[in-house]
């Protein structure tokens, strides 16, 4: 009879079915099986007898395990979570304080993560490097670039044979569009190989339609939308005014814009043959103009040593006669090391604060550390009470590794408890977290963050549960259970990471004081200039002008600026309406160089202004006198110096003289201004040169550096109190005068708050984990007090009876901490100020890290000590001894 | 009668090993169960309600003979024990004691 029911779902029933069960519930499917193979089809009792097959696997069918490890696993897990519930306060203590240090940590390491992780995403990173270019013409004269010359594309591909690619990027602000709808846009523009070196990923058009011609143009999909709207952007045009008139670009290909860890943001992309256009022959072969950065793509079997090693002799060939050897340094650095090498200094694309990064990633495992030593402390408090069930245990016996496992198994238990409330607690806290901070945290899920979880787990329920599950363990059973008083051990170790944790405690208090201090400090500090309600408006030339380079682009500025000014003086809120190349609160300032008669470098800061910008920022002028705005000679050839500049020059008799140089034409100082913060605190105050006019300076600079635009901006003071009125006045006048053109305005008090944003950021950052490494410490302490108080209630209620005063018997709880908690504070200090001080180096102006935040520090955690100390005291030492006795 | 309430099906199957009397065992059950309610219940389900009712002490069970269409697999035939007959008991007093309190009035009402 071939028609028995499918023989492997048969024995699969078998493999898993408690053998007790199996006989009646395998025949009972049988039964069944055959009835339906008369009923219906064979086919369909086939079906069912495997359905039910599945259907009877249930825990109360499968087989129970012989394996002892399982067994004993199941047991420990059980006996864990019966100790779990005993303790109900304890544990909701440990819970707490351990899910606190992982919510931390998850958010501060997946921020540094997150900053660690930039541009690994492009699939040839191992082989992609920048290049940078050092320029060593003496002590003072060192030019270091991560942007590069033009030439250094064409001339790489002909000399070294191990790259594979060698492409350049480049971005700048162009105009986008006609008429009414003109915006101003960044545009990259890169070699059209580059699509082959970094991962651009197509939705509409692919690698080989994108860049055929000269003005094809790539759009990333955000941008496709916000032009294009829904409808496929292939094949339009866009127009980009570029050099002298607008030039139209078709859309050969739509891709994916690069996440947000990427050191390269592209979004409109065109190819860099338009640098034909846009460049003089001169330009294009030019060797020490910098502009775009280049990346090179090494060959897969080559090395980029073999390069490196190869630079100089390349610098020869091409630049014989005009270097020495050694002055002209070529280099190469690792895409992915672009983000947090502080080393080589920031080119086009964005990096971040290496410094910051490290400070946070020590703080997370700190934070986290003194979780895990609150656990360790109370398990190791908890375990004077599980003495006699370790001596039962023993007596019955328990090996000392099966109790160690079994204890292990608690902390493990506990650990997995915490890190559920703790994952949970950081995705209900991430946008709370990324609004103070402003970091932007994205925790959205990954599969290896169950890898970083189990691992979380293993960690720290093996560590934090290791010390006190020897100690339990290795109690003797003859002492425990013949009565033996002193059973625990004073505990140098228990002691010592107490202090630990008190330490990492104080020490972040005062970090976060001593932060706190600088900030404000930096927010108070007499910049030297009034920067409260001044205004300041782009003026950027208008397209089709015809202006070009610095001096044409600037004079359109300012004749712009002229027109724009008398409309507004006619505004009684109003006043002192001027202009400057530069304005406070960015960074980055024209840096011109030259080298003086007597051959030395000089270097020094300029800025162009017109004679009332010193007055609308209210800055002093120690010698001589401001600009005249009616002194024909003033706009033309008087220029002002800081007090720096005169130090720096060396000047014993600054006004009326010039500045030191030959090849200077006609200026002279009028005046000395003071000393005043032009650039961040960050920075120390440098030489300045201010002019109305130019020309008689630059005819001697041979460099020029600008990281902020030097277009001139229109400054005023606003001294109306409604600020939507200001909107509407500028606007209207605005439109009035330039109808076509966007109008950018901007407050200076608004952007000397970005000069500070890092450091702004880092604080949030320090005093959220400060408030939480609080919050545990003091959850620790709570939870030992308890202990220690009901473990000694019936001493508190003797000691009463026979006539202590609440007040001695405080004393005698309040010491069992003061030690430890002592050697916290005084191991804090020196922790404490090298790392303060090593922050504040960073600061060209900083506060001196005085005792007070140490003091208050200290104060605080004992504070907080006593606080939990005295609360529990005060209700041990309330209790009628009658109750205890 | 705390803790011993059981549930519906528990109390369909439960009566039905009581009146099936020598001759329970889950596929009898489970036809008993069709026949009488209409009510095509799963084999896996009366198997894991009879280990319940066992667990509980309101049945018992022991391995009867081999038949040929179970491939020579003997059955575990139930039987009612003596707490298992009183809960059924208590259950059909309750119910009967409950229904009895109805009035009469609320039939008309329904019928009308």
């Amino acid at each position: 009879m071939n028609r028995q029911p499918p023989n492997w779902a048969n024995k699969i029933l078998e493999w898993y079915c408690d053998p007790d069960l199996l006989e009646d519930l395998q025949g009972d499917l049988f039964e069944l099986y055959f009835e339906k193979c008369e009923e219906s089809s064979q086919l369909a009792a086939q079906f069912s007898f495997i359905w039910y097959v599945l259907r009877s696997f249930r825990p109360s069918v499968v087989r129970k395990t012989q394996n002892t490890y399982i067994n004993m696993t199941r047991n420990n897990l059980k006996i864990g979570w019966r100790v779990i519930m005993r303790d109900k306060f304890n544990s909701a203590i440990n819970v707490i304080g351990l899910s606190i240090g992982i919510t931390c940590f998850i958010l501060m390491g997946f921020y540094v993560q997150q900053e660690l992780s930039y541009d690994q995403f492009h699939s040839k990173k191992e082989r992609i490097y920048r290049v940078w270019l050092k320029e060593i013409y003496g002590e003072d004269q060192i030019f270091f670039n991560s942007t590069t010359p033009l030439v250094f594309e064409k001339t790489f591909k002909e000399s070294f044979d191990a790259l594979e690619s060698v492409v350049q990027y480049n971005e700048s602000n162009f105009t986008i569009g006609e008429g009414e709808n003109k915006m101003e846009e960044k545009v990259s523009v890169i070699s059209p190989d580059a699509l082959n070196v970094f991962d651009f990923t197509f939705v509409a058009g692919n690698l080989e339609s994108a860049f055929k011609n000269k003005q094809d143009l790539i759009i990333s999909q955000r941008f496709s939308k916000k032009y294009f709207g829904e409808k496929s952007a292939l094949g339009q045009s866009l127009i980009i005014e570029m050099g002298d008139e607008p030039m139209v670009f078709e859309v050969t290909a739509v891709f994916k814009e690069f996440p947000k860890q990427s050191s390269l943001q592209c979004d409109i992309v065109v190819s860099n043959l338009i640098n034909e256009s846009l460049f003089s022959e001169e330009s294009l072969n030019a060797w020490f103009n910098v502009g775009p950065e280049t990346y090179v793509l090494v060959k897969e079997k080559a090395n980029i040593a073999t390069v490196e090693a190869s630079t100089q002799d390349f610098v020869m060939q091409h630049l014989k006669g005009r270097v020495e050897k050694g002055e002209y340094n070529i280099g190469f650095q690792p895409l992915t090391d672009i983000h947090l090498n502080k080393e080589i200094p920031v080119g086009i694309a964005a990096v971040g604060n290496a410094e910051y990064v490290k400070i946070l990633g020590i703080i997370c495992v700190l934070v986290l550390l003194t979780a895990c030593v609150n656990f360790t402390t109370l398990s190791i408090g908890q375990s004077i009470k599980r003495t006699k069930e370790v001596g039962v245990r023993k007596v019955m016996g328990a090996m000392k590794n099966g109790l160690v496992t079994q204890y292990l198994h608690e902390s493990l238990l506990v650990t997995f408890f915490s890190l559920l409330l703790g994952v949970a607690l950081s995705y209900v806290l991430l946008p709370f977290f990324n609004g103070i901070t402003g970091a932007d945290v994205n925790l959205s899920f990954e599969w290896w963050h169950l890898l970083l979880y189990g691992c979380m787990l293993l960690t720290i329920g093996v560590l934090s549960g290791l010390y006190p599950a020897f100690v339990l363990s290795s109690y003797k059973a003859s002492n425990i259970l013949s009565g033996h008083s002193k059973i625990v051990k004073s505990g140098f170790f228990r002691k010592g990471i107490m202090a630990l944790q008190f330490m990492i405690t104080v020490f972040l208090i005062t970090s976060t004081l001593v932060m706190n201090q600088q900030l404000n400090f930096l927010h108070t500090k007499d910049l030297g200039y009034d920067y409260h309600a001044i205004v300041s408006l782009d003026l950027n030339p208008a397209p089709g002008s015809g202006a070009s380079g610095l001096p044409g682009l600037s004079a359109s500025a300012i004749q712009k600026g002229n027109q724009l000014k008398e409309r507004l003086e006619q505004y009684e809120q109003i006043k002192d309406v001027g202009h400057g190349s530069h304005v406070f609160g960015t960074e980055g300032w024209g840096r011109w160089s030259y080298t003086d008669e007597k051959d030395v470098f000089r270097e020094f800061n300029i800025l162009q202004t017109d004679a009332h910008y010193l007055n609308t920022f209210k800055i002093k002028v120690v010698q001589g006198r401001d600009f005249d705005p009616n002194n024909e000679t003033d706009a033309t050839r008087g220029i002002l110096i800081n007090k720096a500049a005169v130090s720096y020059f060396g000047l014993k008799d600054p006004i009326g003289s010039q500045l030191p140089g030959d090849k200077f034409g006609d200026h002279v100082i009028v005046g000395v201004t003071e000393d005043f913060n032009f650039e961040s605190l960050h920075q120390k105050i440098s030489p300045l040169v201010i002019t109305q006019n130019l020309t008689p300076i630059i005819s001697a600079i041979s460099d020029f550096d600008y990281n902020s635009s030097p277009i001139p901006k229109l400054v005023f003071r606003f001294e109306g109190s409604n600020l939507s009125n200001l909107h509407t006045i500028i606007e209207k006048e605005w439109d009035k005068t330039f109808p076509e053109e966007e109008m950018v305005l901007s407050f200076v008090d608004q952007n000397l708050q970005f000069l500070y944003e890092g450091d702004n950021k880092m604080k949030s950052l320090v005093f959220f984990a400060t408030i939480l490494s609080i919050l545990i410490a003091s959850l620790g302490l709570l939870g030992l007090t308890v202990l220690v108080v009901n473990g000694r209630l019936k001493e508190i209620s003797i000691r009463k009876v026979i006539g202590a005063s609440q007040l001695s018997i405080f004393g005698m709880l309040g010491t069992v901490f003061i030690r430890q908690l002592a050697m916290g504070i005084l191991l804090s200090i020196p922790i404490t100020y090298w790392f303060v001080s090593d922050w504040l180096e960073g600061f060209a102006y900083h506060i001196e890290v005085g005792p007070m935040p140490f003091v208050i520090g200290g104060l605080v955690s004992f504070g907080l000590a006593m606080v939990v100390i005295v609360y529990h005291t005060i209700k041990a030492a309330n209790v009628n001894p009658v109750d205890r006795i | 009668m705390k803790g011993e309430n059981i549930g519906e099906l528990e109390e369909l199957v439960l009566l039905s090993v009581g009146s099936l009397y020598q001759d329970a065992y889950a596929v009898n059950i489970l036809k008993v169960i069709k026949d009488s309610t209409g009510r095509a219940i799963d084999v896996t389900a009366i198997h894991s309600v009879l280990r319940r009712l066992d667990k509980k002490g309101l049945v018992q069970s022991e391995m009867g003979g081999a038949t040929n269409e179970r491939g020579g697999r003997r059955k575990r035939m139930f039987s009612l024990t003596a707490t298992g007959r009183t809960t059924l008991d208590d259950i059909m007093e309750i119910r009967s004691k409950l229904y009895q309190k109805i009035p009469k009035l609320a039939f008309n009402i329904s019928l009308g």
